[in-house]
């Protein structure tokens, strides 16, 4: 049964995803993205990928899936004349010539990769206990990877930073987004109000779990922003001015804390982002603490978008 | 039990799949998501089920991350549709 299970479900994700590249309207495609990232959760399940399951579902489908729908809204104008115009035969062929050999040399690539594949899964294994995190995704990122996560965290800022560029002058410190307004005796607004408390309880919860269990702060995150842009879009709150020195600081905090850990490991443990012997799982804790609210900040703001009122 | 939850799963992806035909031929932006908030309900349905079929609790903590963003996402579609673009007559000509 689980066979049948997995030729359906790999069908249902082959078939969405040629529809999406295929697709002329940007919205239709960009609603058949939102799908299947839903369906690629489901897939990563079967494969025992609880972790990044998770991970797909909260950024690859909700979170992306938002942003693309309004990127998609705003390019809708301009749609028409793109579409009115038809590339001559030349350009097509060299489009076709070059999407089809990424695809071949990828198809390679990946026939190519060595069976069984090299992997350091017993080494890390064997060493877990020296991180005390039950959860090795996490002990992996935060420990023996963790110069990839402080990157990582630091992309996300980085990002915002791109974002927040595209600010017109007149504007440059206000607020985010347009001040948006509902009814509020409407279903939105009722949603606004039900949704976040029930979220950040989720949030915080699938935040606290990534110790042992799948989980984590960039899951936790995308939740509790989320909800707070749920408040933003049914008018309970606003965007604060980008120019606000509290928003600066808990923007960096997280990265910061995260650096001056690891600076300390030089004194402490002979290596940058090294724990001393004990202390592991303490530090560990102190930087997804530190993370947490900075990158669910960052996030949503993200999504909040290019600043377009004065901050007055 | 196994056999049955998983062929469950399998019964409710192929009724979600129908709704794959609204996202390909909308005609509407709305049909479209609503077609995708479908296929949101009844993956998590399916999610669960597999999750109990092979036994993996934190399966529960997916769905419930896809549940609250799969709310969060229809209201953001709902809000680029109506907000934001007074002057795009693109969603008004669609409906």
């Amino acid at each position: 049964m689980s066979e049948a299970l997995n030729a359906g479900l790999a069908l249902f994700v082959l078939a969405l995803a040629a529809w999406m590249v295929v697709a002329r309207d940007t919205f239709a495609a960009v609603v058949g993205f939102v799908a299947y990232g839903l369906l690629l959760t489901l897939v990563w399940v079967q494969l025992h990928g609880v972790d990044v399951a998770l991970t797909e579902g909260a950024i690859g489908g909700g979170l992306t899936g938002a942003m693309l729908v309004a990127a998609a809204a705003r390019l809708r104008r301009t749609e028409a004349a793109a579409r009115a115009e038809r590339p001559g035969w030349p350009t097509r062929a060299a489009a076709a010539l070059l999407a089809g050999g990424v695809t071949a040399a990828l198809a390679v690539a990946v026939l190519a990769l060595p069976v069984p594949a090299p992997s350091l899964a017993p080494e890390t294994a064997a060493n877990m206990g020296a991180t005390g995190v039950g959860n090795p995704i996490t002990g992996v990122l935060l420990a023996f990877r963790a110069v990839d996560t402080l990157l990582e965290t630091t992309v996300v800022l980085l990002a915002l930073i791109g974002v927040w560029s595209l600010a017109p002058d007149r504007v440059w410190g206000g607020r985010p987004g347009p001040r948006h307004r509902a009814d509020p005796n409407e279903t939105l607004a009722y949603l606004a109000r039900v949704l976040p408390p029930i979220g950040l309880v989720v949030g915080v919860y699938i935040f606290w779990v990534g110790a042992d269990l799948p989980g984590g702060k960039f899951q936790g995150a995308s939740i509790i922003a989320a909800m707070w842009l749920l408040a933003v879009m049914a008018g309970l709150s606003d965007a604060p001015p980008i120019s606000r020195g509290w928003l600066r600081l808990a923007l960096v905090g997280g990265p910061l804390v995260f650096i001056a850990i690891g600076a300390a490991g030089v004194a402490t443990a002979g290596a940058f982002l090294a724990y001393p012997d004990g202390l592991a799982k303490l530090l560990i804790k102190a930087i997804e603490w530190a993370l947490l609210p900075s990158l669910a900040l960052t996030l949503a703001l993200i999504l909040a978008g290019v600043p377009e009122r004065p901050a007055r | 039990m196994a056999e049955f939850l998983l062929a469950a799963a399998l019964f409710v992806l192929a009724m979600v799949a129908l709704g794959f035909v609204r996202i390909l031929r909308g005609p509407g932006d709305a049909d479209r998501m609503m077609a995708a908030q479908l296929i949101g309900t009844g993956g998590i349905g399916a999610l669960l089920l597999i999750g109990a079929a092979m036994g993996v609790g934190p399966v529960v903590d997916v769905a419930l991350t896809l549940a609250l963003l799969a709310a969060f996402a229809s209201v953001a579609f709902f809000k680029a549709v109506t907000d934001g673009q007074p002057d795009d007559t693109g969603a008004a000509e669609r409906e």
